[in-house]
């Protein structure tokens, strides 16, 4: 007779599961690839290390500085940061953020208790959950360094704040996931962010209107405030500075009961995990159908292409809006920048002397579309799995899938640059010609040139990554290193160029410079083609093993 | 002289220290439905993914059709029809949308490609969803879509890494007649397979790896005759299979040891 698997602990579980992550890392590193990967993201982690410290370094002081002069409340402004920025940065860097996928340890026999708090553990694992903890025991320690008898108190504090902030973020990413993975709520979500960005186009009228007249109704609604997480955290340290301990025993509760109500409704989500709920598309709606009839009609819309590109432009395209949250990600730099150009409007550009000139603004909106939408291109076979192998048996010249890919990605940069340049021109007015010639030949410079760098990158190092999913992605270090390293080094040549410009006094200097430099970058792409279809020759294998594992 | 399909010469590949396959000498025969079968982990895939260009051989040449693959890699491709290990789709397209995309891959003109794709999706029944993701498709549907993206073109071979896994006994039937008529039409098919009594009922000639080396070659028959003498005959595949290749793993994994499995 054959025996029965006894059931194991949760803490034995965890440990397992801890024991299988260190196998599988040690076991990857094994391969130079992996080897390559860890040290770009031990880089890119020293990098990140440094930008965390930076902040621990000023909230620990600034936090002492609160609490020893008497203003402990205001530590709520800086729950109030680190909230934001838990909620909103997962979902504007997840192609970069360092998480781990978890449910796929849904095949083991794991109880639901080790599958949750294993959730919850994951959600700290990323950059953006250790960084909010970091600035959390900042605050902490600096408020303690003021006043020692804090410690305690801002300790359950930190917890309660740590746990909320975790469980609504794990569920946030999950609804989100959930809500993108149907086409009809994508449409309707999508659609939603559409107006959200024509409407912030309005925000900058309306305040200038309204502006005063709405000031007492915000002052009103300030207090409010006061009853969510962050200002409770904030509330908290400032009674038990004062040591009423009633109030900090209600505000500290208030926070427990956030943690307590989202860790429920993420208990529910991971529930539906649990029991094997698969995300995918629902059936195409009528207007797929009228789509079918329209190709059908034989009317190619990319006839001038040549039938292999036109291809690959098409099923990017659909792979594009079919993701979901990479799709939504396309999204926020325009609004981003839209936001930005309301608010430098209501601050009425009146020359460099009373704030940024819209000289240096106008790039500087370019330069962060750029940098934001030209990302993913170094990892841009990410979400081709299996259908990799296609490119190499059908008979096809490598370069033929990059033109389709970076066809796409121009694209799409120069859609959002368009609006974001009208939205600019409409809204502050056109910057200067030889300022506008410029950003138009720096875009095409640090365009073309980032392309070569970015295809030379997806075929070194390749990573597989899940199809519109929020959590569980991690991008190839060496990847995020190397579009860190060409963006650093495009943009400060573009810098250099602009600032020449200014020091000698010529206003087309930088515009000569950028057509040539322009010039340079489509020649070296042109060039770049044939020698990355010998190197895709060369790398297929780990290409194709890298995205079909 | 016989008109050779596929012809490799001391083909070879090394992962580091292992020799996955190793000095294989193949020939086959065009409009022949060749058999490719070996144990597990004993070079067939390698030998595939060689043959179909996502493996580059550490030494060693294969000749398709009478091209030479390392420098007319283009040429072979386009004439040649592919189910990799692991079918090579794209899971986010649907199925005609995927085979749209693939048609004008291999340089068919729109009107070709809208033809065929319907043609295909009926035939291998897949025309009742075609709103539906490649990735919300049994894997079975999967099999098939792969192998109609596999003969769109119209190739002159077709390497088949697995086709019948996971397709039901009614869509097999279809596809083997398929096979069939297409062999018959001069059409060369490579398969590999675990299943012996599929390959040795549509398979006209095998060859057998074990071990990165190719072991065994030729018509089933005369493997028979090599193989059982005078009784060949009555001998299946899996017999002689198993002749070549060793003892069977049921005594070869003691299984007196599992006492506790069984």
């Amino acid at each position: 007779m054959a025996d029965v698997a006894q059931p194991v602990g949760i803490l034995k579980q965890i440990g397992l599961i801890a024991g299988l992550r260190w196998r599988m890392l040690h076991n990857n590193l094994r391969r130079k690839q992996s080897r390559l990967d860890l040290l770009g993201l031990i880089i890119v982690g020293l990098l990140a290390g440094a930008f965390v410290t930076v902040f621990c370094i000023a909230l620990f002081a600034s936090a002492r500085n609160f609490v020893s002069s008497g203003r402990p409340t205001w530590l709520s402004l800086f729950f109030w940061a680190i909230f934001l920025w838990w909620q909103l940065f997962p979902i504007i860097v997840a192609g970069f953020g360092v998480s781990f996928e978890f449910r796929g340890l849904l095949r083991f026999p794991l109880s639901f208790g080790a599958f949750y708090i294993l959730g919850l553990a994951y959600g700290l694992a990323d950059f953006t959950g250790l960084a909010a903890v970091c600035w959390t025991i900042s605050i902490i320690l600096g408020a303690a360094a003021a006043d020692l008898a804090l410690l305690p108190a801002l300790l359950l504090v930190a917890v309660l704040f740590i746990l909320f902030n975790v469980a609504l973020e794990r569920l946030l990413g999950s609804w989100m996931e959930r809500l993108l993975a149907r086409r009809r709520t994508r449409e309707l979500f999508f659609a939603g962010f559409i107006l959200l960005m024509v409407s912030l186009q309005l925000l900058g009228p309306l305040l200038n209107r309204y502006g005063n007249s709405a000031e007492p109704w915000l002052v009103r609604a300030l207090p409010y405030f006061a009853y969510f997480p962050a200002s409770l955290a904030g509330r908290s340290a400032g009674a038990a500075s004062a040591g009423n301990y009633g109030e900090f025993a209600i505000a500290a509760a208030g926070i427990g009961c956030y943690a307590v109500f989202f860790s429920g409704l993420l208990w529910l989500r991971f529930a539906a995990q649990y029991r094997g709920e698969e995300l995918s598309e629902t059936p195409a709606t009528e207007k797929a159908i009228r789509n079918k009839a329209r190709e059908e009609s034989g009317v190619d819309a990319l006839a001038l292409l040549s039938p292999q590109v036109a291809a690959v432009v098409r099923k990017e395209i659909r792979y594009l809006l079919r993701n979901g949250f990479a799709a939504l990600l396309l999204f926020l730099p325009p609004i981003l920048v839209f936001a930005l150009i309301t608010q430098a409007t209501l601050f009425r550009f009146s020359g460099a002397k009373n704030g940024v000139s819209p000289e240096l603004f106008f790039p500087g909106l370019v330069a962060y579309i750029i940098l934001i939408l030209m990302a993913p291109a170094y990892n841009s076979f990410a979400y081709e799995n299996t259908g990799v192998q296609t490119y190499f048996t059908a008979p096809l010249q490598f370069r033929n899938v990059f033109l389709g890919k970076n066809f796409v990605q121009v694209a799409l940069v120069a859609t959002e640059l368009t609006l974001c340049i009208a939205a600019f021109c409409y809204r502050v007015g056109w910057p200067s010609a030889p300022i506008f010639t410029a950003t138009l030949a720096a875009i095409i410079f640090t365009l073309v040139g980032q392309l070569s760098i970015a295809n030379w990158s997806s075929l070194s190092f390749p990573r597989r990554l899940a199809f519109g999913q929020v959590h569980g992605q991690r991008q190839s270090g060496m990847a995020v290193l190397v579009a860190f390293g060409a963006q650093i080094l495009l943009f400060g040549i573009s810098s250099v160029v602009l600032g020449l410009g200014r020091w000698t006094g010529d206003r087309w200097l930088p515009a000569k410079a950028f057509a040539l430099l322009a010039a340079a970058a489509v020649a070296g792409y042109v060039a770049s083609l044939d020698a990355l279809t010998s190197y895709a020759e060369k790398k297929k294998e780990k290409l194709i093993e890298a995205l079909c594992r | 002289m016989t008109d050779l399909a596929i012809v490799t010469e001391k083909l070879t590949r090394r992962f580091g220290a292992l020799t996955a396959v190793d000095n294989v000498d193949l020939r086959v025969t065009s409009g022949q439905f060749f058999g490719f079968l070996g144990p597990n982990g004993a070079g067939k895939s390698t030998t595939i993914k060689m043959l179909i260009g996502l493996l580059a051989p550490t030494s060693g040449r294969m000749q398709l059709l009478g091209l030479d693959f390392s420098s007319h890699s283009i040429e072979v491709k386009r004439q040649i029809g592919v189910v990799p290990e692991g079918m090579g789709l794209f899971e986010r397209l649907t199925g005609t949308e995927y085979l749209r995309f693939v048609g004008r891959m291999y340089g068919l003109d729109h009107a070709t490609t809208v033809r065929r794709t319907e043609e295909l999706l009926e035939f291998m029944q897949l025309a009742d969803r075609p709103k539906s993701m490649i990735a919300d498709y049994s894997h079975g549907m999967q099999k098939k879509l792969a192998l109609a993206a596999a003969v769109i073109h119209g190739p002159r071979i077709l390497f088949l890494d697995e086709p019948f896994e996971g397709v039901d006994a009614l869509a097999a039937g279809a596809l083997k007649a398929l096979l069939g008529r297409m062999t018959a039409r001069g059409v060369t098919i490579f398969l590999t397979s675990h299943v012996l009594e599929i390959v040795e009922r549509l398979c006209s000639h095998v060859g057998i790896i074990h071990q990165g080396r190719l072991v065994a070659q030729g018509s089933i028959q005369e493997l028979r005759a090599g193989i059982a003498g005078e009784e060949g005959n009555k001998t299946t595949l899996e017999q002689i299979f198993l002749s070549i290749v060793g003892q069977s793993g049921a005594e070869r994994t003691h299984i007196e040891e599992l006492s506790w499995l069984t």
